[in-house]
């Protein structure tokens, strides 16, 4: 080994240290608490896979499990559209760094602060309700803006934007503006250029982008427990709710890795997704 | 077009938190249109509460501590990305990105088993350690990048020179990085101090500032929630400001100083 590459093992270790000690082991001790069993609060060392049997046998579960499916990947689609827009305006049409600034300031304004924002706007006495009935407009507040699905996806969209924005951002930027200028030069429409062009170079960056988000919605469980109602109800809350209240740590833990394997087969579908659908190279070739 | 359409991406974005300001300022209880007039009432209330006084000093405390441990293991990481190479770098690049991959509640539980396996009483402590676990990938990938392309030949020159390893780093490697490692250390304090997600479940009796927050927002929704939001809001952008001037501020004097000691040479 040389001494370059000793040195870099010495400046790696306490970082790789901690991560092991405080990711990696927890995240085992997590999975070996997946396979015993509590009884009336007290946990009982044992290897049986009792807890995932009767998460994938209760059908309250796999409906929250369908429910935080549908919540991260409508979450996922709207955030992407409407960054994607902004990525193409921020990397290629601006030379100014302020738009980029604000985006990333607005992700540094507390998380909780902006959920509060959506339930005063959202709520039966919120600023749409209260201003609609002022117009005239309604008689009755609308109650199903708050305490449902579409609060938390809305509520989501707008705390996550930042992420997949930020994402977008550094796929675009790996695309130089002549291959785009090129497609343009030989004929192509913008639809034909984004699908055969852009969409091919970016394809990796826009799936992280699309999941990362997804995956951040599904396990948020502080936006559906101050938004979501019975319809607004994700994994996220439903695995917390075991770690604080009823107190089943083998169960939850059971639902928090049945769940990650969930999300680890959709990351695959969706690029499986991309490829049968010739949207992704098999290579890259650029 | 795109432009117009870029403004109203911010602005959306920013909306809902104007609400709050406004609705801060409120003279009435009332969250609603029409505003009947503008008071301070509200934040004398909510700094009436010793408790949030508390909850802030907490957050600010885990803030540095976080801050500190993280620059310290996260620039000593960063560099090493430079010298490391083939299945260790990857190993070791998986291992530092696989924390912001998961959601935080994952992080949350699995750090809550392992403080209650290791019979960790639930503190500051417990929740500083938590942080770090995010913090040092975030700070990692934001440094990553630039470090990974550290041109190495500089270190040896300055060592072909004669200088110690110590005095190579602090005159050349540090200089050249300290940008990037302000930013990475800023990013981290601020991170810590917004943290609630994985905080619910490895904190003890104290309370961080946003744990205050929502346990008040789990109780009503009054002006007071708004007042308190602000001054969260507001506490962040102070002390982000005041961390970048401190920083930058030693940056240049070190800056000067090693430009008079070396004038002073000639």
């Amino acid at each position: 080994m040389s001494p370059r590459e000793r040195s870099g093992l010495a400046l790696m270790a306490p970082a790789a240290g901690v991560l092991v000690f405080l990711f990696l082991i927890p995240t085992l001790i997590l999975l070996v608490f997946s396979f015993w069993l509590s009884k009336s609060f007290v946990l009982i060392p044992a290897f049986t896979g009792e807890n995932y049997m009767r998460a994938l046998q209760s059908s309250g579960f796999i409906a929250v499990m369908l429910n935080s499916l549908k919540i991260g990947l409508i979450t996922a689609t709207v955030s992407v559209i409407l960054s994607y827009p902004m990525a193409v305006f921020i990397v290629f049409k601006t030379r100014t760094n302020l738009f980029m600034y604000l985006v990333l300031a607005s992700w540094f304004t507390s998380y909780l602060v902006r959920i509060y924002g959506w339930r005063m706007i959202l709520g039966s006495n919120g600023l749409i309700n209260s201003s609609l009935l002022a117009a005239g407009l309604i008689d009755q507040p609308l109650d199903f803006l708050l305490y449902n699905a579409v609060a938390v996806v809305v509520a989501m969209t707008h705390v996550y934007i930042p992420i997949t924005l930020l994402m977008l951002v550094s796929a675009l930027r790996d695309v130089s503006p002549d291959y785009i200028a090129a497609a343009k030069d030989l004929g192509a429409g913008p639809m034909q250029t984004f699908l055969g062009v852009t969409l091919p170079m970016i394809n990796r960056g826009l799936i992280s982008s699309f999941m990362f988000t997804c995956i951040l919605a599904a396990g948020d469980y502080i936006t559906p427990q101050l938004l979501g109602g019975r319809t607004g109800t994700t994994v996220g809350l439903l695995i917390s709710n075991q770690f604080r209240q009823s107190g089943n740590w083998p169960f939850g833990a059971s639902m928090a890795f049945i769940s990650f394997v969930v999300f680890v087969a959709l990351y695959f579908a969706v690029v499986v997704g991309f490829r049968v659908a010739r949207l992704a190279p098999y290579r890259r070739y650029h | 077009m795109l432009r117009a359409y870029a403004v109203l991406y911010i602005a959306v974005l920013y909306v809902p938190i104007l609400f709050i300001v406004l609705f801060s300022f409120h003279s009435s209880a009332a969250l609603t249109f029409p505003f009947e007039g503008l008071s301070l009432r509200w934040y004398r209330e909510a700094l009436a509460d010793p408790a949030l006084l508390d909850a802030f000093l907490n957050s600010v405390k885990v803030g540095l501590l976080t801050t500190l441990i993280t620059t310290v293991i996260g620039s000593m990481a960063a560099l090493a990305f430079a010298r490391i190479g083939g299945r260790l770098k990857k190993i070791f690049g998986f291992l530092s990105f696989a924390p912001i991959a998961l959601p935080g509640l994952f992080i949350g539980i699995s750090l809550l088993t392992l403080f209650s396996q290791l019979g960790m009483q639930r503190s500051l402590w417990t929740v500083t350690l938590s942080h770090v676990v995010i913090t040092l990938p975030f700070f990692i990938e934001s440094c990553r990048s630039r470090l990974e392309f550290f041109d190495l030949s500089i270190e040896e020159a300055a060592r072909d020179l004669g200088a110690r390893p110590f005095t190579v780093f602090r005159l050349v490697t540090l200089p050249i990085l300290a940008p990037t490692l302000i930013g990475a250390a800023i990013l981290s304090f601020a991170i810590s101090f917004d943290e609630v997600i994985i905080t619910v479940f490895v904190s003890g009796n104290q309370s961080t500032l946003p744990l205050y927050i929502w346990s008040m927002m789990r109780l009503s929704v009054t002006p007071l929630i708004n007042a308190t939001s602000v001054i969260a809001i507001a506490s962040v952008i102070l002390l982000v400001l005041a961390m970048s001037m401190i920083l930058g501020l030693r940056r240049a004097r070190a800056r000067q100083q090693r430009h008079s000691r070396n004038t002073a040479h000639v």
